[in-house]
């Protein structure tokens, strides 16, 4: 006879079964304890970090390939593939000899023409690879380990550019791979990282998951940002997609993922009273938010118009409504390389310490010759940043008796549409908000927006003859401290010709839970090598 | 009635292929630019054309609409932008999570649903009516993401009684499956169970004031039976046409219930494919969501048949 026992144990021999394969499962899994399952500021769409600038693929980046040099903790560069380099008394000729036992996840041996390809590869993509490659003459290959690179004149930033940290990142592929046209993306994920990028748990749009990689070798030094020995303490790393902010931070609080990357910002005073969490600050260069100014038409065209914008702009409100205005996340300044960089500094900035001045604003307006047109102004609805930075340009607009018209978008219609040369009344635009880290903001060669070569350059196509030759100056100076001085010079002319204006300068928090240790801080990359992982507190 | 559900699977084709052209020329007019989002913040315009390129994306509009449906006519949902990968293999990862959740949030929603509903008939006017009655105001009001945060607060932080977010597939356990959906089914089904409530009590008071109710309570049959077997089944077609018409209701409400509590389904897949424009993989789901909608409608007309030997097709 068939009774509610009876079918109740039915019902739990059928749950014993199904719940079998995750038991026979679980033995091939890492341990959950070595796992680390983190929430970062984006989805990874793309893997090829040399074909996209998109942060989250550096991130991607820095967790499967390894880099010839990294910075460390103070920004300096060090070897990190290489073991030593040397530059020729002309300082011509550069000779780097890689480590031993560099071996990519495929078990073949990194050689001299994977480095020689990948840099050429690089170099085609990336505003700093374009800079050294215009003065390189040859990239020879001495033997599987040592190659060479051999200027046309000396050029004070190939090491620097070799490590730099702004996207796209300078990562040794195979040579096959880096063959690979530069327009086009590479498909394969064989890299020689602390990392191995697991594609048949990967579940695109959903989580990425990265093993230890139990071959890499790393250096003796201690970890230090992207340089010294990236020991990996975890079996396995996960990025988690989680869309939704308020769902990723329930997650965070109930321990079902271990780092989130950036929380959102209203909520992180909230967060720093839950004991379970620590939130610092990793990126200590912050982000620079600004606004970019079309200089291809009207009004912006004219500098004296610029030059209003300089006085209009109000970086207190901006940042005072993303993340209040006591909170010490953010700091108004005026560098044109942002503030607390090797390059900052107070030339020409004496708009910045008056403050905003509108009747100023006003009278500038009007001897450029503004004739009323609406100054378009493109306004990213669901971005933290362009939607209320749109919001004050057309506020701040108004005051100064300038019509605008506020084209309310998404983030992802907006990227496309600041692109677009054509005038603001026929689909283009004249003002648009973004962010970039501080450490890429402050590099005049690696950010693509300090260029200022018409419409060879940045959204806004600036044109300064004067701006380039400064820039090819700073790059092909000796030293830092030679750098320092035509710092002063780019950022005296730059904020005469003003690209763009700044809205302020953050510091976003991250959060993990207290278990998780050896977090190392670092501008525009995560990295994962280092971090340990305890029982749950 | 073979003829009738051929005409309608013609139908159906007829529909699907209006709803392609539409959605296809909504997406590409609408603005929105896959390649500068591939390309990253850095990017020069110089590199967005180049990837423009290298997808097809600056070839004219006719070409890639007669490119894509080609492709659909050969079973092919075409290529991911971003991932890749084929867009069929896509949703096919991601449909066991959307079936789980509609699946239980429909099983839940009926059975509280109809329970609620003939309650309510049966006790009509009472306290016991009206307090289901402002429980289906409230479910059909609240909106499913603020039902969802709540459900979330409550049993998630405070009690820790279930998981905040995420799936888990059935073969790695009935327990760990069934947990992760309790509360996105809650918060999906509570606008569900207030339309089907309503409409139950409604089309209940309706039969239970027919003559063959009073004869059926005159002749002293139970009243579970009277309810049951006699009113629900008579009270059965509105009550079927509602949970059909329903589907939509639930299509819309997968989207936002697997972005909250961040299951992969196909409603997050079309979701992450809007925002980075992603044309292929929104296309596709639409036509199936689409394709599941209409057929759907169509075993609803069937199953009058079944209810009411009247009706003939």
């Amino acid at each position: 006879m068939t009774t509610r026992r009876s079918i109740l144990k039915g019902g739990l021999a059928a749950a014993a079964l199904t719940s079998a394969p995750s038991i026979i499962k679980t033995q091939a899994q890492p341990s959950r304890a070595r796992t680390v399952r983190a929430v970062m500021h984006a989805d990874l769409r793309v893997l090829d970090p040399i074909w996209t600038t998109a942060n989250i693929t550096a991130y991607h980046g820095a967790m499967i390939y390894d880099t010839l040099f990294g910075l460390d903790a103070n920004f300096a560069p060090q070897p990190q593939m290489v073991s030593k380099w040397g530059l020729s008394d002309d300082k011509l000729t550069y000779t780097f000899e890689l480590r031993d036992g560099l071996k990519f996840s495929d078990g073949q041996a990194v050689t001299a023409a994977d480095c020689v390809a990948s840099v050429r590869r690089w170099a085609a993509r990336s505003g700093s690879g374009q800079s050294m490659m215009a003065r390189v003459k040859d990239t020879p290959v001495v033997d599987d380990r040592t190659f060479r690179i051999v200027l046309s004149e000396p050029y004070g930033l190939v090491i620097d550019s070799l490590s730099t940290i702004s996207t796209s990142l300078c990562y040794m592929m195979r040579r096959r791979d880096a063959e690979t046209d530069p327009n086009q993306q590479v498909r394969e994920t064989i890299g020689s990282g602390p990392f191995l990028y697991n594609r048949d748990e990967t579940r695109p749009g959903n989580r990425h998951v990265y093993d230890r990689n139990p071959n890499y070798v790393p250096r003796a030094e201690p970890p230090s940002g992207m340089s010294g020995g990236k020991v990996v303490k975890l079996d396995r790393v996960t990025f988690e997609n989680i869309a939704d902010e308020q769902t990723a931070l329930s997650a965070l609080q109930a321990g079902e993922i271990d780092f989130y990357e950036v929380p959102p910002q209203d909520l992180v005073d909230e967060l720093k009273k839950d004991k379970g969490l620590t939130l610092e600050v990793l990126n200590k260069t912050g982000h620079i938010a600004f606004m970019r100014l079309n200089h291809l038409h009207p009004p912006f065209n004219n500098p004296d118009a610029r030059r209003a914008m300089l006085h209009l702009a109000k970086q207190d409100d901006v940042m005072g409504a993303i993340f209040g205005a006591q909170s010490k996340s953010w700091q108004a300044c005026g560098s044109f390389f942002g503030c607390g960089t090797p390059m900052t500094n107070d030339e020409n900035t004496e708009w910045f310490k008056k403050g905003q001045d509108i009747a100023k604003a006003k009278e500038l307006f009007q001897k450029s010759g503004y004739d009323g047109r609406p100054v378009v102004v493109l306004q990213a609805t669901d971005h933290y940043l362009a939607n209320p930075a749109g919001l004050f340009a057309a506020q701040w607009l108004r005051s100064a008796g300038v019509n605008v018209d506020l084209a309310a978008m998404d983030w992802g219609a907006l990227v496309s549409r600041r692109a677009v040369k054509k005038p603001p009344a026929e689909g283009g635009w004249n003002i648009f908000s973004t962010t970039v880290t501080g450490i890429t903001f402050s590099d005049p060669i690696a950010f693509t927006g300090q260029a200022a070569n018409g419409e060879k350059s940045w959204f806004g196509w600036p044109s300064d003859p004067l701006q380039e030759r400064l820039r090819d100056k700073w790059a092909t100076a000796p030293t830092l401290e030679a750098r320092k001085e035509i710092a002063k010079e780019l950022q005296s002319n730059g904020w005469n010709y003003i690209p763009h204006l700044i809205l302020g300068q953050f510091f976003r928090n991250s959060a993990w839970r207290k278990n998780v240790t050896g977090v190392l801080g670092m501008p525009e990359v995560v990295p994962f090598w280092n971090m340990e992982k305890a029982a749950a507190i | 009635m073979l003829a009738y559900i051929a005409r309608r699977l013609a139908s159906t084709v007829l529909v699907m292929g209006i709803v392609a052209v539409f959605v296809f020329l909504l997406l590409h007019l609408s603005p929105g630019d896959p390649a500068a989002i591939i390309a990253g913040d850095n990017a020069t315009g110089e590199q967005i054309a180049g990837i423009r390129k290298q997808l097809g994306l600056d070839d004219a509009l006719p070409v890639q609409f007669y490119r894509w449906l080609a492709a659909v006519l050969h079973g092919d949902l075409g290529i991911s932008i971003f991932s890749n990968e084929p867009v069929a293999k896509l949703i096919s990862q991601r449909i066991e999570p959307t079936l789980s959740l509609a699946l239980m949030t429909l099983l839940i929603a009926v059975t509280l649903a109809v329970s609620f509903g003939v309650v309510a008939a049966w006790k009509v006017g009472s306290w016991v009516d009206r307090s289901l009655m402002v429980v289906s105001v409230l479910g059909f009001s609240v909106p499913v993401f603020v039902v969802g945060y709540m459900l979330i607060y409550v049993f998630s932080i405070s009690l820790r009684w279930l998981p905040v977010q995420g799936y888990s597939p059935i073969d790695q356990g009935f327990g760990p499956w069934i947990e992760r959906l309790i509360l996105p089914s809650i918060a999906l089904g509570l606008a569900y169970v207030a339309l089907i409530a309503r409409i139950t009590r409604t089309s209940m008071l309706e039969v239970l004031a027919e003559d063959y109710i009073r004869t059926a309570n005159a002749k002293g049959v139970a009243t579970r039976s009277v309810l049951l077997k006699h009113a629900l089944k008579n009270a059965g077609v509105p009550i079927i046409t509602v949970i059909g018409i329903g589907v939509a209701l639930l299509i819309g409400g997968v989207v936002i219930t697997e972005t909250v509590f961040n299951i992969p389904g196909v409603g997050r897949l079309v979701v992450d494919a809007i925002s980075k424009r992603d044309y292929p993989i929104i296309q596709g789901v639409i036509l199936i969501f689409s394709g599941v909608y209409v057929l759907v409608n169509l075993l609803v007309d069937l199953s009058y048949t079944l209810l009411d030997p009247r009706i003939r097709y």
